[in-house]
This record gives structure tokens, C-alpha cells and sequence, in this order.
């Protein structure tokens, strides 16, 4: 099951992220913001953690490598596919209004 | 004859009195195999099929002229409607499923599914809430609010009548068989196994399936959860989608949608994975990028499920959501390709030879590709808006869905039909049908494109003049027929084809997988003896491996036992490591079939009362099913041949029930996410919030939940520690039930504080949430009743099976503590 985690991760790690920049935008343009807290730097802090975290599991799928050639080929292949949806996911928070 | 052969034929003759089926009609019904099972599914799906087409042609008829007459708007909301909940519901899932429980195990080359008992259960209920949603709608009683069913329209106040409650409850039920057969795939794939086939060796489809049956098992619970929703605000108005009473419409959109947009490729991937199968047999070669394909299925897959609120790009969620949704609609179209160019590399490198099933994946190609590109345009906000709800949409979704799936799924039949009935196909009646229903699909739905782009809205009965529809709809009709027709003429051709050829040779296509090597058509058995493959295209390596297997030269070869086995392997690296025996022919799961789709299906004419007795009579049956299952004593390990003497599967830490518990607890952790999710979105967005006023906990029910849920995280480790230094675990089954009581009364003390579940939102989410609770509990009490009455019976518990009362107690108390956490916490907030 190890191999079949390995290659699973990356992206659901994608999902429950895409998820949460979702959600935090919606909670950013309800009653419950708290007044004062900048939504777009919020926004952008979740998204930067985001990239982030992708990062860090590319990393960790390259230095710390299963000994089974192709669990690691395709595990690499999907964090770099994940790392890359988490970009281009993210960008949005950098253009357009939060809650317009 | 020679002693090979001999030992061959008897090997055959011993196989096959074990995995006989029952004689005449009692074989339908007790039967479990997959060839059994699968056939019949094949047979009801396509029967759901043609019912789907015939009210395919009566839309058309509609449109076919301004201002018709043929039918009036209540007939044709409902016939509408039907088309899309048999196309999606009743044909398009359970299709590919019946040819994966057909092939799937000949493929991984193993003798069986993983739970044939299960398979059998599924379809049954397939067959009892498909027929009852059919019955309904001969009876005029069909669901009228559209295949995706939005509140308010489908509510109480503006649907009257049974039709949605048809829907919610008939759907809901064949969700069930759904989720069933998912959970079979999934753990036949990882563990039932040729010896030797590791992940990297296992053939595409299998990845392709074994994608799929996780987003079934991710993507549906969100549906089950949203259909018990408008169930409960439509029988006991829990206002869970009411504005005025906090609840919000457009939470049905977002549950329906998590699953509806995965899906679409639930849908599709089954069917891109019979392309990754046949189209390199028919170009003479192999699958060009292996690894890439696999990682390009597993990309579409978790993709897909961060796209569904681009189905609700007209609902008023602030740009800045719907660009989050665009983006990663158009992220799709990147491994989408990477498959495709893969497919097309595969035909550049091979030598293609145009048979029936590659002329299919041809009219595949030229469709889907078509259906993409209009999804990318779609996927862009600004062109969505204009074309939201028109016709448009309508021939974009049936470019993906057609061309995506049902072409692909023609050329499936017609590529394993020499498998499945010994013979083999002539190229003449399906190439004519071929050539009816692709040319007359493009001009069908290129006028429905065009009619869309000149704003004919879908879901109209009727449409006046001089909007310059005419000609476009006329058209679309006319060519539709044309298309029925040609459809009529492969089911006519695979017919003949099944019943009148001659019999063909083995693996007439040269293909390198292991179903071929299987007897055609193939036996219940299966394989003679478990392969033992070292390529993923074993019979391109060793052309004669089907002898060998005959000759009982794999393992499992030995019929002394006199009993269904078959090989378990290690996940990754396919090392055989247990033997699985299956279960004998059984009326058990047609028994749980009725007393289920009864549970279900009383409540639609009033019975409430028998839906109670049903659910007890499902408790009943399934106690008795595992009961029968539970072998009578431990026998150690077996000789599996080739010198390995391997533990009987039961008698592990990890049995099959436990693997497939593990499965379908993924599926309950997604419901349950769903339902949070549900609360904090009501919570968020929904207008008449707070509620006025939030629960506060006094001190017995959170200490009930705290202490409960640790006795019953606690109690099963117990359990299984006692039995493996060889002590009684009656105590510590004893803890358990009181664990799961006192989860029970902590759930039952919210109820008991909020007694009026219809005043609001807020209440009611409450009531589900210790629902939730209160069922697990229940679930897990059930559990510890049958170790009790195995204890009672002087029968000597299995680690496994307390291993698997472990995991759903752990589940319970797990989601336990969240669930009355999240009930209580707002008001010790407040």
C-alpha cells in the first residue's frame, strides 16, 4: 500500500488545498471575517503555504526515493503535476477581487 | 492423448464441479460468479440503454417542429428527466462495471472478484430500484425536475408529487451497488493477483479501474448525502435547503456537483482505459508511455473532483471563486491530452489493422476530441455565462458523453466478445452500423451546438417560430433517428453475433494480457491454475502460457480442498502471500437485495412500517451472511504450490473484510466530510443565520462522547491482544458495547436537546450529525453481537475479525467526537 500512497498523495494533498484556498475565500467574504484582516494577504499567505507544502512533497518524493522504480518515477511525475496545479490554482488571488 | 493433456482435462473436469452454479432458475439467483454476474449486468444495463435511447427519440420528436403537440409539458419534463437519470444512472455506470466484473479478474489473472457474494448483492439491487424508477415512470409518477434534481423546484412545495422521492430514493439505492462494486474492484486489483504482477506489470485497464472505483467511492457519498437531505426537508421538512428557515438551495448545487463533475469522468476513464487496451492490440504493438498514461489517469482523476462548481458559474459566487474553478477546468485538458497523445504515438509506432473495434475508437477520436475542445471554451467564465442552460451545453456533454464513452464501450463488446462467447465477430452488419451512427451523431449534435450558440434553451417543451431554430432542430431530429437506428444495428449485430457464429480460435487478436489466456468462452474457474507472469504482456513473452496454466503449472493447481481458492499477492510487488477462499453459491445476496431495495422503496407508497421491518431483515440476512462465511476452525497454512506453503486469508491479520471495510470507511469518511462541510457552509453563506439559538452542552453529554469514544478506540485493541495470547476477549467486546452505548446517549442528548429538527437548519444539521453518530454506534453494536453470539457458540474469535470490529469502532469514535464537537462548539463559542 506504501507504493500506492506514494503516488496518491501529491495531487489529493492538491485537492484538499485548492479546497481550502476555496474555502477561505468564501469565509472571506461572509459575515463571520473578522474587521481588519486583509483578505488578500490572507489569501495570498494560504496560497504561498500552498505552493509551498507542493514543494516540499516534490522533495521529499526526489530525497527520499521507494525502492521501487516505478512507484518513484510516477510518484515524481504527479508531485511535480501537483506543484504545478497549486501555481496555477493559485494564481487568481494575485488578480482579481476577493468578493466582487 | 498425452499425460499433459490429461492432467489438463481432469484438472477441468474438478474445476468445474466446484464452481458450478446451481441448476436452471435457482442458478440465476444463487450464483456469484463474475461471468455469471457480470452478463447479467451487461444484459439489464443495456436493457437501460435501449429505454434511455427510446426517450432520447421522444425528445427529438418534440423538438423536431415548433409549437409541437406531441407531448405536453408535464410528459416531456419527465421524459427529459428520465433520459438523463437512465443514461447516467441506469446504463453508463453499471455498463462498464458489468465488463470489468467480465474481464477485470482474467486480466489480473485471478479466478474471481474479490467479494463475488458482494458483486451478487450489487447487482440485485441494481435491478430492484432501476426497475422501480421504470415502473414509476410507466405509471406517469417519473421524477420531472431535471437529472440534477435542484431544490426549490424539486421541494416539497413546488414538486407534489412521488416523482422526486422516485428519484431520490430509486437513485439512492443504486448507489449502494454502485459503492459495492467499487469496493470489489478496488481490493481485486491491489491483492487478487497473478503471482509475479507487480503494480508496474499490471495491465492499464486495471489502473484505469482502480482510479475509478476510488473516485466512486469519493465521489458519490456527497450525492447519497444530498439526496437523504432533500429527502428528509420533502418527507419531514427539515428545512435544509429552505432560505427562510436557514437552510440555502444552492448547498444541494454543491453536493450535487462534488459528485456530478467527477462523474463525467468516472464515465470516461473506464472507457479510456478499453482504449489503452485495444488500441495497441490493433496496431500490432504495446502501450507507448505505460507510466505516463498511469500517472495521466491518476491527474484526471483527483482533478476532476476540484471542478464542480464550474457547473454553477451562473449562481453569483464572486469572480474570484469562479476563477479558481476556470483555472483547474482548463488544468483537465493537460493529462486529458497527455493520454491522447500517447494513444496516437501508440498507433505512429505500431501497424494498425482496421477491425471493428478500432474503427470505434476511430469515431472516438474524431468525437471526443470535439467534446474537449468545446469543454475548454466552456470552462471559460465569460463564454459559459452566454451559453449556461442552452442546447449548447446539451451537445457539448453528449460529444464527451457519446463519444467519450459509449463509442469506446461498442468497441469493447466487439473486441471481448470472442472472450465472453467463444466466438468470433465477422466485420460485416457492425461496420454498416458504424457508419450510421457516427456521420448522424456529428450532424445531430452539430445543429443542437448551433441552436445553443443562437440561444435555444434546454429543458423547454417547445419552442415558437422564427427564432432560426427550425431547420437546425429538424435536422437534429432527423439525423437522431439515424443514429437510433444504427445503434438498433449493433445490438442486433452483437446478437447474432453471440448466438450465430462460428467458434473461433484463442486470443484472436494477438493481444498480450492474460484474459486470453483463459478457455473461451471462460469458464467459471477461470484459470485452471494462478498464473505466474514476469512482463506485464505475458503472452507476448511466452505464447504457450495458456497451456501451461491448463496443466495446473501456476499455483493453486491442487483440488484436494474441494473449494474456491484463489491467490492473494503483496500490493506493490504482487509476491503471492495468502490463499482467499471464496464463498459457494448462496441466496443470500438476492435475500439482502429485497429486504435493502424494500427499506428503501416502501417509504415511496407510505410503508413505513415495512421499511422498519426491511432494515431489521437486513440486519438478519447479514448476520447470517458472515455467519456462513466464518470458517469453522483454523487450519493453518496450505500448500499453494511451487513449495509455498501460504496462511488461508481468514486466518490473517488482514483478511479480504478487512481491506474491504478499510475501502468502504474511505467512502463513509467522505460522507461525513460532506456533511461538514454542509454545516460550515450553511454556517458561512446561508442568509438566515445564526440560528436563534446555539446548543449548550451541560457536562453528561460531552463526558458520554469523550468517554465512550476512548473506550471504544480502546476496546478492540483489547480484543485483539487478548486473542492473540490466546485469552477470552468477552470483556473486552463487553467494553465495547458499553463504549458504543455511551456514543449512542451523547448523540441522543443533543436530539433530546433540540427536539424540533424542522424549525431550523441549524437544528436539523444537528439531528443528522447525531444521526451520524447514533448509526455508527448502532453499526458497531451489531458488530459486537455477532462476537458475542460466536463467543456464545464456543467459537474461537480471528485477530482479523477483531481487527475489522477495530476499524469501524475506531471510525465511529473518530467521527463521533467531531461530529458533537462541531453540534457543541458553537454554543460554548457563544
Amino acid at each position: 500500500m506504501t507504493g500506492i500512497l506514494r503516488i496518491a498523495l501529491p495531487l489529493t494533498v492538491w485537492l484538499a488545498g485548492f479546497c481550502a484556498i476555496y474555502a477561505l475565500q468564501g469565509l472571506g467574504c461572509s459575515r463571520h471575517w473578522p474587521e481588519g484582516l486583509d483578505r488578500r494577504a490572507t489569501l495570498i499567505a494560504a496560497a504561498a503555504l500552498f505552493v509551498l507544502v507542493q514543494t516540499l512533497i516534490l522533495l521529499a518524493v526526489l530525497y527520499r526515493p521507494s525502492g521501487f522504480r516505478f512507484v518513484q518515477a510516477t510518484a515524481t511525475l504527479l508531485a511535480g503535476a501537483a506543484l504545478a496545479a497549486a501555481v496555477w490554482t493559485s494564481l487568481p488571488v494575485l488578480t482579481l477581487e476577493i468578493c466582487g | 492423448m498425452t499425460a499433459r493433456r490429461r492432467t489438463a482435462l481432469r484438472l477441468h473436469r474438478e474445476l468445474a464441479r466446484i464452481w458450478a452454479p446451481d441448476p436452471r432458475l435457482r442458478g440465476w439467483l444463487t450464483t456469484s460468479n463474475n461471468n455469471d454476474i457480470g452478463r447479467l449486468f451487461l444484459a439489464v444495463a443495456t436493457a437501460f440503454f435501449v429505454i434511455g435511447g427510446l426517450l432520447a427519440m421522444l425528445i427529438r420528436a418534440q423538438l423536431a417542429t415548433p409549437g409541437s403537440a406531441f407531448m405536453g409539458p408535464e410528459a416531456y419534463d419527465q421524459v427529459f428527466t428520465m433520459h438523463g437519470t437512465v443514461m447516467m444512472f441506469l446504463f453508463a455506470i453499471p455498463f462498464f462495471e458489468a465488463l470489468s466484473m467480465l474481464v477485470l479478474p482474467g486480466m489480473l489473472g485471478t479466478r474471481d472478484l474479490a467479494y463475488p457474494r458482494l458483486g451478487a448483492y450489487g447487482l440485485w439491487v441494481y435491478v430492484f430500484g432501476g426497475s422501480a424508477v421504470i415502473v414509476a415512470m410507466l405509471l406517469g409518477l417519473a421524477p420531472d425536475g431535471g437529472w440534477f434534481m435542484y431544490p426549490p423546484l424539486t421541494s416539497a412545495a413546488f414538486s407534489p408529487g412521488i416523482g422526486a422521492d422516485v428519484w431520490l430514493l430509486g437513485i439512492t439505492s443504486i448507489e449502494v451497488s454502485a459503492i459495492a462494486t467499487a469496493v470489489e474492484v478496488i481490493v481485486t486489483v491491489l491483492r487478487y493477483r497473478a503471482a509475479g504482477m507487480s503494480l508496474s506489470r499490471m495491465p492499464i485497464f486495471a489502473w484505469y479501474i482502480l482510479v475509478v472505483a476510488v473516485m466512486i467511492l469519493t465521489a458519490f457519498p456527497p450525492m447519497i448525502l444530498g439526496s437523504l437531505l432533500l429527502e428528509l426537508e420533502r418527507a419531514l421538512d427539515w428545512p435544509f435547503f429552505q432560505v427562510e428557515n436557514g437552510g440555502d438551495p444552492l448547498l444541494w448545487q454543491h453536493l450535487f456537483w462534488l459528485f456530478g463533475h467527477p462523474e463525467v469522468y468516472i464515465i470516461f476513464l473506464p472507457a479510456a482505459g478499453m482504449i489503452a487496451t485495444i488500441l495497441p492490440v490493433m496496431a500490432r504493438t504495446t502501450l507507448l508511455g505505460y507510466g505516463w498514461v498511469v500517472a495521466a489517469a491518476v491527474s484526471l482523476g483527483v482533478l476532476s473532483f476540484g471542478l464542480w462548481v464550474h457547473h454553477m458559474f451562473t449562481t453569483g459566487i464572486p469572480h474570484l471563486g469562479l476563477a479558481f474553478f476556470s483555472a483547474a477546468s482548463t488544468l483537465v485538458a493537460v493529462p486529458t491530452s497527455v493520454m491522447i497523445f500517447a494513444w496516437i504515438g501508440t498507433l505512429r509506432q505500431g501497424r494498425v489493422r482496421m477491425e471493428l473495434p478500432m474503427l470505434w475508437i476511430i469515431g472516438f477520436f474524431a468525437t471526443f476530441i470535439i467534446g474537449g475542445l468545446t469543454g475548454v471554451m466552456i470552462a471559460i467564465v465569460p463564454f459559459n455565462w452566454q451559453v449556461h442552460d442552452t442546447h449548447f451545453i446539451v451537445a457539448h456533454l453528449h460529444y464527451v458523453l457519446i463519444g467519450g464513452y459509449v463509442f469506446p464501450m461498442i468497441a469493447a463488446v466487439y473486441y471481448f466478445q470472442p472472450l465472453l462467447t467463444g466466438r468470433f465477430q465477422v466485420f460485416r452488419l457492425g461496420g454498416v452500423a458504424f457508419w450510421l451512427v457516427v456521420p448522424a451523431f456529428h450532424v445531430t449534435f452539430l445543429a443542437v451546438h448551433l441552436a445553443g450558440l443562437l440561444g435555444q434553451r434546454r429543458r423547454t417543451w417547445t419552442y415558437d417560430e422564427g427564432q432560426g431554430w427550425e431547420v437546425l432542430n429538424l435536422v437534429a431530429s432527423v439525423s437522431s433517428f439515424v443514429m437510433a437506428i444504427g445503434f438498433a444495428l449493433v445490438l442486433l449485430d452483437v446478437a447474432i453475433n453471440t448466438f450465430a457464429r462460428a467458434r473461433g480460435p484463442r486470443n484472436p487478436w494477438g493481444a498480450g494480457t492474460l484474459e486470453w489466456a483463459a478457455p473461451m468462452p471462460s469458464p467459471p474457474y477461470g484459470f485452471a491454475s494462478i498464473p505466474i507472469v514476469g512482463s506485464r504482456y505475458p503472452l507476448l513473452d511466452d505464447p504457450r502460457i495458456d497451456l501451461k496454466i491448463a496443466r495446473g503449472e501456476g499455483y493453486l493447481a491442487d483440488t484436494s480442498r474441494s473449494r474456491r481458492e484463489t491467490l492473494i499477492v503483496t500490493t506493490a510487488q504482487g509476491a503471492p502471500a495468502q490463499v482467499a477462499v471464496l464463498p459457494c453459491n448462496s441466496v443470500l445476496p438476492f435475500l439482502l437485495a429485497v429486504v435493502t431495495s424494500t427499506a428503501f422503496l416502501a417509504p415511496l407508497v407510505k410503508a413505513h412500517a415495512v421499511s422498519v421491518l426491511a432494515l431489521v431483515g437486513v440486519v438478519a440476512v447479514a448476520l447470517v451472511w458472515v455467519w456462513r462465511l466464518a470458517p469453522a476452525r483454523m487450519e493453518g497454512p496450505v500448500d499453494a504450490g511451487h513449495g509455498a506453503m501460504l496462511p488461508l486469508a481468514s486466518e490473517t491479520p488482514d483478511p479480504p473484510g478487512w481491506w474491504g471495510s478499510l475501502f468502504l470507511l474511505l467512502a463513509d469518511g467522505v460522507h461525513f466530510g460532506a456533511l461538514l462541510f454542509g454545516y460550515a457552509f450553511l454556517w458561512t453563506v446561508a442568509p438566515n443565520w445564526p440560528p436563534p439559538s446555539f446548543l449548550r452542552p451541560d457536562v453528561a453529554g460531552p463526558a458520554l462522547a469523550l468517554g465512550g469514544a476512548g473506550a471504544l478506540a480502546l476496546a478492540p485493541r483489547l480484543a485483539v491482544r487478548a486473542i492473540g495470547a490466546g485469552r477470552g476477549a468477552g470483556p473486552a467486546v463487553g467494553l465495547a458495547a458499553l463504549a458504543a452505548l455511551a456514543l449512542a446517549g451523547a448523540a441522543g442528548s443533543v436530539m433530546l436537546e433540540r427536539p424540533d429538527p424542522a424549525g431550523h437548519a441549524h437544528d436539523a444539521t444537528l439531528w443528522i450529525l447525531a444521526g451520524h453518530v447514533a448509526f455508527h454506534a448502532g453499526l458497531v453494536l451489531i458488530m459486537l453481537f455477532y462476537l458475542a453470539l460466536r463467543l456464545v457458540a464456543g467459537k474461537a474469535l480471528r485477530i482479523g475479525e477483531a481487527r475489522i470490529v477495530g476499524l469501524w469502532a475506531d471510525f465511529t469514535a473518530a467521527t463521533g467526537l467531531v461530529a458533537l464537537g462541531a453540534a457543541w462548539l458553537p454554543g460554548v463559542l457563544a
